[in-house]
């Protein structure tokens, strides 16, 4: 063979999920404690790859992840055609906890980004009980709307090159080029309204969690949050406002980064969460 | 320092990503750069003028405007976070986006990657 195979491998699951059958797109890659990834809206699970793929993080993690319904390689339930996709955080939730369930993970750890930082919060406040630390990238409690959402998903415009587009920007400059427009290649290829969808939980009813925060217990369940200088659609302002109402979060700023830390610039991703996944190991032993 | 419109039709001649993106691309686009307008004429994807204010009632497709120190930040090699892009300085309303947003949505990688050939590290040779 002259090619080389990662150590990814991804299949599918079938289960109920919000009371539908679905058929999910589930990767994976390493041995031990069970790493659950949540990708950002819009997406999938090639985000993570930079994580699978690296063998410090998967000597000692089961690195998970899985497109969400509507994403990737995860089919909509039947009968979407008559839908329009809308993410809420109970669904969000309940969704994650249910692939978590199926796949017999016991407390893993749970990284999300974007929205999936936006629900690590939510779930930090609703089921710490569930995982053994929390880790949320581009976490934020509320979002400042600077942009319509209309044309994301319009019949005169591609939507999957406007999404990509609208999202460019919230990289780091010096970030490497192959990895910036792979990461935008995933945009491309979302399904028509899809990032739309998504963003209604962030924008929608469920848009300010500001209030809530103060419910967290970090000693139930570590919480860190990672933010990318570059981000502006949850900046490290904004991440810093949610730490300052939960007492024993750790914060920290990461450099050179934006929203889209693990598959912008993986590489330098992982030196800021090495640590972090270091540090949760050593509270476990 | 201002955006070096003036050098922005050589800049984006031959241009590949303006090439890929800008399929089908007919735009009369307003700079504001502080007080100075600028209009820039784009045909089928090609920018074919581009003309200095003061401009007499121009027929406009899209306007962006900002102050001169912001589009300076903006120039830098690596420029600021909240300067390095159209929409970061939206975000941070030091750009103001007005007219056909729905043109805009559609064409986005080909306007950010026009104002992204100003800077001096992309300088044609």
């Amino acid at each position: 063979m002259s090619g080389a195979f990662e150590p990814i491998v991804g299949r599918y699951l079938t289960l109920q999920l919000l009371g539908r059958p679905h058929r999910l797109y589930v990767e994976e890659a390493g041995q031990g404690t069970p790493l659950l990834c949540l990708h950002t809206a819009g997406a999938d699970t090639r985000q993570w790859r930079g994580l699978m793929n690296d063998p410090e993080v998967t000597r000692d993690y089961r690195v998970i992840a899985f497109d969400m319904p509507w994403h990737g390689k995860s089919s909509p339930p039947a009968g979407w055609q008559t839908e329009e996709y809308r993410l809420t955080a109970a669904d969000y939730s309940a969704m994650t906890l249910a692939v978590a369930d199926a796949l017999e993970l016991e407390k893993p750890v749970v990284i999300g980004c974007s929205i999936g930082g936006r629900i690590a919060l939510v779930f930090a406040i609703e089921r710490p009980e569930r995982f053994r630390a929390i880790i949320g990238l581009q976490s934020g409690a509320t979002i400042d709307p600077y942009y319509e959402l209309t044309w994301l998903h319009h019949p005169a415009v591609h939507g999957g090159e406007a999404s990509a587009a609208y999202v460019s920007g919230l990289m780091a400059p010096t970030s490497p080029d192959a990895e910036r427009w792979e990461t935008l290649w995933h945009y491309m290829q979302g399904g028509p309204g899809i990032f739309k969808g998504d963003l209604y939980f962030y924008r929608g009813a469920d848009g300010d969690i500001r209030e809530r925060l103060a419910a967290i217990d970090t000693r139930r369940c570590p919480l860190y949050l990672l933010t990318g200088e570059y981000d502006y659609s949850v900046s490290p302002q904004d991440t810093q406002a949610a730490a300052e109402r939960i007492p024993g979060v750790k914060f920290s700023v990461m450099p050179k980064l934006g929203h889209f830390p693990m598959s912008e610039n993986p590489a330098l991703f992982l030196s800021y969460l090495k640590p972090v996944l270091a540090e949760i190991k050593a509270g476990a032993a | 320092m201002a955006l070096p419109l003036e050098t922005l039709k050589a800049r984006a001649a031959g241009n590949a990503l303006l090439a890929r993106f800008g399929r089908d691309l007919d735009l009369a686009l307003l700079i504001g750069d502080g007080d100075l307008d600028w209009l820039v004429e784009i045909e089928r994807g090609a920018v074919v003028r581009v003309t200095q204010g003061p401009l007499i009632m121009p027929k406009t497709d899209l306007r962006l405007r900002a102050a001169s120190e912001t589009w300076a930040r903006f120039l830098e090699p690596v420029p600021p976070p909240g300067y390095h892009d159209l929409f970061a300085m939206r975000r941070y309303r030091r750009i103001q986006i007005e007219g056909d947003i729905r043109l805009m949505s559609a064409y986005l990688f080909y306007i950010k990657q026009l104002f992204a050939l100003l800077r001096p590290s992309e300088a044609t040779a």
